[in-house]
């Protein structure tokens, strides 16, 4: 097992228009790449259950192309509204950090 | 005669000939890279687009009319792109005016161009789009079904909504700068644009294939982006026809075929699929080749025109006047107790503001950076950070009140009392009096929606105006 953050190039988020975030994981190579992509770890049961949301609600989608795996979800609050605390969503990558690949 | 009319007689009657597309700058206003874009012009590009707008800088910019970027770099900017262009006599084109792309946000870009074009002396015609969506207009699509909200989280559009949006702004495609191209121009300003229609619009008009048309579009929007590393620096895409090459400015930014096929997931839910007012564009299909160390070659993606065109509307709706009041604490009894601190402050605040049994006009809101500030952890830490920062936000219906709320929360945040306290000096650091801070009015997004139209056309209206004549 490896934790997600050791295993990837880049983990980011960020804003897909202010309802939705979506999540970027990049791979060094293939290997890498497929290894996160058949884990149970990254599974949408797993995402969800680091963001507190249930699996239905997350959607992954792999891009062979840029070694990388896109994982979008929508936001808890509107960006910007009263109480969000992530305008941009540039930092709702944190829950995925950990991820036990 | 205009500079897109040079380029259009150029491009008459000959095949084979290669466009070359300049992306200024991906964010107008911020800076722009000077080297990137000087080299970019001594390669005689056929015209220069320039992307100003985005949604993510939050609702304050489109509810307030206000621009996102300072006035003194938007004016450097844009005197850097203007004199660029019309000293090679080429197309200059930029969306989204003032990040929000609303009449106050176009205007204002408007007023800085005449002011450069006076201090220069340049004298150029200029094609201005508006973006401003008609409330009555927006009210008919709705009753007919014809809006749809663009996720879960933001309800069905209602009239009441529609009202109450200080600013409401549509997404213009390509069809509304080619209008404006239409109308023999050298500078085209626009509101609220698709990113992709500032770049696509004199292709199309050349008869280019559209599917490598707009994928360099959504590529060269973002400058060198696309590279590694990535950056701000300007990038020019050479379109051959069925595929294009792109270049940074910046010899340090390599665009490679990995670099460039990551860049369709930047900022995207999707990321093979791109919808616009006019069709949806598909790079699933999209083949990436270097041409050399810092040159990539892409051809392959798919455009699909829409059955119906559809606009993506936007709009922000004020909800208060906010303040905030910032403080960190270095105790560790204090942090270790927040959980219980904070709500009876909250508590005593409110029994000081109001009288009893009023309901508060306000919210009161506070933020521990350090412990979920950023997110909202589901447990506590393991261990308690050795100091936190606090900022207590408050929304109410003045700045008076939000002030006046702030100024108590301060107080009594300070001085509360909790078992086992030792500092009794005060519980929180203020990094510079006052630590109140009026920041003015509060928006949310009240609008983002689809709305399907018939005719992209009388949503978007171009004046056209000589300027320095």
């Amino acid at each position: 097992m490896t934790r997600l953050d050791s295993l990837a190039r880049v983990v980011r988020s960020k804003n897909a228009g202010p309802l939705t975030i979506t999540l970027d994981v990049m791979f060094e190579d293939r290997a890498d790449y497929d290894r996160a992509l058949q884990s149970p770890g990254f599974s949408t049961e797993a995402i969800g259950k680091a963001y507190g949301i249930p699996a239905s609600g997350v959607e992954i989608m792999p891009y062979p192309k840029a070694l990388a795996i896109k994982v979008s979800m929508d936001r808890k609050i509107v960006a910007g509204d009263p109480g969000d605390r992530d305008v941009y969503g540039a930092q709702q990558h944190a829950p995925i950090l950990a991820l036990e690949i | 005669m205009s500079a897109i009319g040079k380029l259009l007689d150029q491009f008459k009657g000959v095949s084979k000939q290669a466009l070359r597309a300049m992306g200024g700058s991906g964010q107008l206003g911020y800076g722009v890279p000077a080297d990137a874009f000087a080299e970019g012009l001594r390669r005689k590009p056929h015209y220069i687009g320039c992307d100003m707008g985005s949604i993510d800088p939050g609702p304050a910019y489109l509810g307030s009319g206000e621009l996102a970027t300072a006035a003194e770099t938007t004016k450097r900017d844009l005197k850097r792109v203007l004199l660029g262009a019309r000293g090679a006599d080429i197309p200059l084109l930029i969306g989204s005016a003032g990040c929000a792309g609303a009449s106050q946000h176009l205007n204002a870009t408007l007023a800085l161009v005449r002011e450069i074009a006076k201090e220069e002396g340049l004298r150029f015609r200029l094609a201005s789009i508006r973006a401003d969506m008609p409330r009555d207009f927006v009210k008919k699509q709705r009753a007919a079904g014809k809006i749809t909200p663009l996720g879960g989280i933001i309800g069905e559009l209602t009239d009441e909504e529609i009202d109450a949006s200080s600013n409401l702004v549509g997404q213009m495609g390509t069809e509304a700068f080619v209008r404006a191209l239409e109308k023999d121009v050298d500078v085209v300003i626009a509101g609220r644009a698709c990113d992709t229609a500032i770049f696509a619009a004199i292709p199309s008009m050349l008869g280019f294939p559209l599917g490598p048309v707009m994928h360099m579009s959504k590529i060269i929007e973002c400058a060198s982006i696309c590279c590694v590393p990535g950056g701000r620096d300007a990038i020019i895409a050479e379109l051959e026809g069925a595929s294009f090459v792109l270049e940074s400015m910046n010899p340090q930014r390599r665009a490679t075929p990995m670099s460039v096929a990551a860049h369709s997931l930047y900022e995207q839910s999707d990321p093979v699929r791109v919808a616009e007012p006019e069709g949806v564009l598909f790079v699933d299909s999209a083949d990436y080749q270097a041409v050399d160390d810092r040159r990539c070659r892409v051809s392959g993606a798919r455009w699909e025109n829409a059955r119906k065109p559809s606009v993506k509307i936007e709009g922000a709706r004020r909800v208060g006047e906010r303040a905030i009041m910032v403080c960190g604490s270095a105790d560790p009894r204090f942090i270790a107790n927040l959980d219980s601190i904070l709500p009876q402050v909250q508590e005593v605040v409110r029994g000081l503001v109001c009288e009893p049994g009023e309901v508060p006009d306000y919210s009161l809101l506070f933020r521990r950076y350090g412990l979920d500030g950023v997110y909202p952890w589901p447990t506590p830490p393991a261990v308690n950070p050795r100091e936190v920062f606090i900022m207590a936000e408050i929304i109410a219906p003045t700045e008076g009140r939000a002030m006046a709320v702030a100024k108590t929360t301060k107080q009594f945040l300070l001085h509360h009392g909790f078992p086992g306290r030792l500092s009794t000096g005060g519980n929180i650091a203020f990094p510079f009096t006052p630590p109140e801070i009026s920041c003015g009015s509060a928006y949310r997004f009240n609008a983002y929606h689809v709305m399907e139209v018939d005719d992209l056309a009388p949503l978007f209206p171009i004046e056209v105006e000589e300027v320095g004549s």
